[in-house]
């Protein structure tokens, strides 16, 4: 082993990074970030509103976070191979429930509690269901994605639950630190668990295993199903919490408030350089593909371009960014 | 280079046969790994050219580069005498190479015929429709032409293992079927191939001297001294040795390639452990698995190398799978130092002190694309060897200590002599023998007391190999009892203290395997079959 160092931990790093990564790996590694800082130029030289505190913070980042919980939980079942297709409804679901026991069962801050435990339960059951009955968790959360927002119409009868309750909203929007809305600071703490818990936790590191080849993991002695399990339940509690959040903003939920939280997330995801095959990137990363779908978006609206040309846009811009971030080296064959 | 590479350069200028095919100087270079500097070998017509070297000497890169997958960064590439460039693999196939790799390039689902023709398909069509019975035809002319006996009407996935590899080298003449004397490179083609087949592919090599030049790589040293006029000998991506056939043996080619002379006693098995009286470890009883093998029953004492041969289909695979809880038995039972374990879960039984070195490296072994570290740490991740320590809480099991992994890690590297970068490569930057140390590796660190391995020393080359014996022989000391599932009875017999023999689903005989009174080869395979 080569034990030189520099004395510079700087320098140390950037040759160990050179010994083990490649060329295309730098680029992979710095895609998502290269988009992001063209987004930003390209913002701020054609909208003069565009860099300052109030749209960041107040905008950017405050419209993101919703799209944040949803992409960090839809993160693990990806790293796992796996995918989680029932995001949106688990969104709309747990929101419609919370909505239900503030305004039918005056249930207050509980109802947070119970909203998020709802996001829970479900992904435990697309968990078991794919695990235990052995059925790919595409199929599986395709079925429970139509199971959940049907539930959801069913529970509400197709309208909205407005409720009137400020100290919960106050959970989303009040500035508990001045200047910053509580939404971004519950987006930015679990932001943090969630890229540690990826990081530096036994969960994290069977699922970059069990994302690379589950058969390893399950040879090495990991018990494969609990962890596969596990990142369906991860990821139905961070939806249970977005619906949370979402309904607490709002002070309403409608049943279908998650939708088009799907298409984006996975978009966020794989351009945050998380590979649909995968084994490789992270929660940590995936903050990066869901900053580019903010500020594209909140620019073009900035700049006034009509909401259709929008969605064009968007789509033009998540092919463009996914190619940048994808190591096609180690893809032999895309299908 | 030297000496003996210039002598035969010399040799060869002066002989009367054609070069028919030559690189020069190529050097190719992957990510701060030189995988061939300076490699010059040259092919003459109606020649059949051994090429030997240990895993990672760069034999595969050499190929590649021939058959036009890879490109070289310097050197040039000569047919007939004139400079050709080949950049990728229709080039390769136009100027007359084509290659059969070893996991045959064939598509299952399609015919024989279809296969054969597969890249030729614009051509025989009209409109976009395929003219089968020209395909058929002009098939079966190109097998009866190679001496070829296929039924081409069959769908490849219902040909044997054999047969896949028959029809490869028919599609590599076919390939190149505009040139009349075709470069064929064959990559390890004897891996996997019965006694049969294995004969079959010599006697058509030999009959095909007149038609084509061939590469031979292979493992196999007995076999490439068979079939090879010469044999160039790679390592360290250098051509380090060339020899005519008439001079070369198994051991001046296997000193060349691992740079020194193989240890005589290859095997260690003056370091066999007497285990007369050590306590039995592993207790097997009346254990079956429907369909594989019934009543299998036999012990394990701490140190002691079990050997089990049988021929493929004798269920010693499936044994190996019921004992490291990949598969659950149906009867019978499994007891370590005693106490029962139940089977049919890896990881119930890894934390009973199993550990399982399955026989596929690449698919079952190594996270290919994940650092080193986290190769070796993974059976030991959620235990108290890597647990990192919260201040309140004390141990926390699920929270991972980053230095003690590093620290892993480094000790795997350094015990067992893994040659890579750092702990932080990704292990498909490591040659095979390497990772196959990391498999081992990653077994050793939690309290293992039995180790199942199948083929441990499956496709790495003869100093990994060397090493991997040193490694078990210290295991042994270290009073870890094994199973030692192996296809090559000579590194069965030397490395074993008995040897269980498996016949029909059925453990027929055990075998005392003593240092100084090991048995026979015959004895065994008598048994076997």
């Amino acid at each position: 082993m080569s034990e030189e160092t520099s004395g510079n931990p700087v320098v140390d790093w950037l040759g160990e990074y050179r010994k083990n990564r490649s060329v295309t790996d730098l680029l992979v590694d710095l895609g998502p970030f290269l988009m992001l800082l063209i987004l930003i130029a390209v913002f701020t030289a054609t909208s003069e509103v565009f860099l300052t505190y109030d749209n960041l913070v107040g905008n950017v980042m405050m419209n993101s976070m919703i799209l944040l919980f949803v992409a960090l939980a839809g993160t693990f079942p990806i790293l796992q191979q796996s995918i989680d297709l029932s995001v949106e409804s688990i969104v709309s679901l747990s929101g419609v429930i919370t909505a239900i026991l503030i305004n039918d069962y005056q249930l207050g801050m509980l109802a947070l509690l119970l909203g998020i435990l709802a996001g829970t339960g479900v992904g435990v059951l697309n968990g078991v269901v794919f695990a235990k009955g052995k059925i790919p968790s595409f199929l599986v959360t395709l079925g429970s994605l139509s199971i959940f927002s049907g539930s959801a119409l069913l529970m509400t009868g197709g309208y909205s639950v407005p409720f009137n309750a400020p100290g919960i909203r106050q959970i989303a929007i009040g500035n508990t630190i001045p200047q910053v809305p509580n939404l971004v600071v519950w987006g930015l703490v679990v932001y943090v668990l969630v890229s540690l818990m990826a990081w530096k936790t036994t969960f994290g590191r069977y699922t970059y295993a069990l994302g690379e080849n589950e058969r390893v993991a399950d040879f090495s002695g990991v018990n494969v199903d609990r962890y596969k399990i596990g990142a369906f339940v991860v990821s139905g509690t961070l939806c249970g919490l977005a619906g949370v959040l979402l309904t607490a903003r709002i002070s309403s939920a409608t049943p279908g408030m998650g939708s088009g939280l799907l298409l984006q997330s996975i978009a966020a995801i794989v351009m945050g350089g998380t590979a649909l095959t995968g084994g490789v990137g992270g929660p940590h990363r995936t903050i990066l593909g869901v900053l580019v779908i903010g500020v594209l978006t909140n620019g073009m609206n900035l700049l006034g371009i009509q909401s259709f040309v929008q969605e064009i846009i968007l789509g033009f811009v998540v092919i463009l960014a996914v190619a940048m971030s994808m190591d096609r080296d180690k893809i032999d064959i895309v299908k | 280079m030297n000496s003996n590479v210039d002598s035969a350069d010399h040799a060869v200028q002066n002989s009367d046969s054609m070069v028919r095919f030559r690189v020069e100087n190529i050097r190719k270079e992957f990510t701060n790994v030189v995988a061939l500097d300076n490699v010059s070998l040259e092919l003459r017509t109606g020649e059949v050219v051994g090429l030997v070297g240990e895993n990672g000497a760069g034999k595969s890169t050499l190929l590649n580069i021939l058959s036009g997958i890879y490109q070289q960064d310097q050197g040039h590439i000569y047919v007939d005498g004139d400079r050709v460039s080949i950049t990728n693999p229709r080039m390769a196939s136009h100027q007359g190479v084509a290659i059969v790799h070893q996991e045959h390039n064939v598509i299952p689902n399609l015919s024989g015929y279809e296969n054969l023709f597969l890249e030729q398909f614009p051509d025989y069509s009209t409109a976009g429709v395929l003219d089968s019975d020209t395909l058929k035809r002009e098939g079966a002319e190109i097998l009866s032409s190679l001496g070829i006996d296929l039924d081409l009407e069959k769908r490849v996935a219902n040909y044997s293992f054999s047969d896949r590899q028959m029809l490869s080298i028919a599609k590599a003449f076919t390939e190149t079927v505009h040139t009349d004397h075709p470069i064929i490179l064959l990559d390890e083609p004897t891996a996997g191939l019965e006694e049969d087949g294995r004969d079959l592919l010599f006697d058509r090599i030999e009959d095909l001297r007149d038609q084509a030049s061939f590469v031979f790589v292979s493992h196999e040293l007995d076999e490439v001294l068979e079939i090879s006029d010469r044999i160039y000998v790679l390592r360290d991506g250098k051509i380090v040795n060339h020899f005519e056939q008439e001079n070369a043996t198994e051991d001046k080619l296997q000193q060349s390639m691992v740079g020194r002379e193989v240890s005589e006693e290859y095997y260690q098995a003056s370091d066999q452990r007497d285990v007369e009286n050590s306590e039995v470890a592993l207790t097997v009883s009346n254990l079956g698995n429907e369909g594989h093998f019934e009543d299998v029953s036999f012990d394990v004492r701490e140190g002691e190398i079990f050997g089990i041969c049988g021929v493929m289909g004798s269920g010693k695979s499936a044994l190996g799978r019921v004992l490291s809880g990949v598969d659950a038995a149906d009867t019978g039972e499994l007891a370590i130092d005693g106490t029962a374990v139940e089977t049919g879960s890896v990881h119930r039984m890894v934390n009973q002190g199993i550990g399982y070195v399955p026989k596929e490296r690449q698919s079952e072994g190594t996270l290919l694309y994940q650092p080193l570290r986290v190769n070796v740490s993974l059976p030991s991740i959620g235990t108290d060897l890597v647990a990192d320590r919260v201040p309140g809480l004390g141990t926390v099991p699920w929270l991972i200590d980053f230095e003690k992994e590093d620290e892993m890690a480094e000790d795997i590297v350094e015990r067992l002599n893994v040659k890579t970068p750092s702990i932080e490569s990704p292990l498909i930057n490591l040659s095979g023998g390497n990772q196959q140390k990391v498999v081992l590796g990653k077994n050793l660190q939690r309290e293992v007391s039995v180790l199942v391995m199948d083929n441990v020393t499956r496709g790495i080359d003869v100093g990994a190999k060397e090493e991997v014996y040193r490694i078990l022989r210290q295991l042994a000391d270290d009073g870890v009892s094994m199973v030692f599932i192996a296809d090559e009875l000579p590194e069965l017999i030397g490395m074993s203290n008995r040897i269980g023999v498996m016949h029909e689903g059925e453990l027929v005989d055990v075998v005392d395997s003593p240092p100084g009174d090991k048995p026979m080869e015959s004895e065994l395979i008598r048994k076997m079959i």
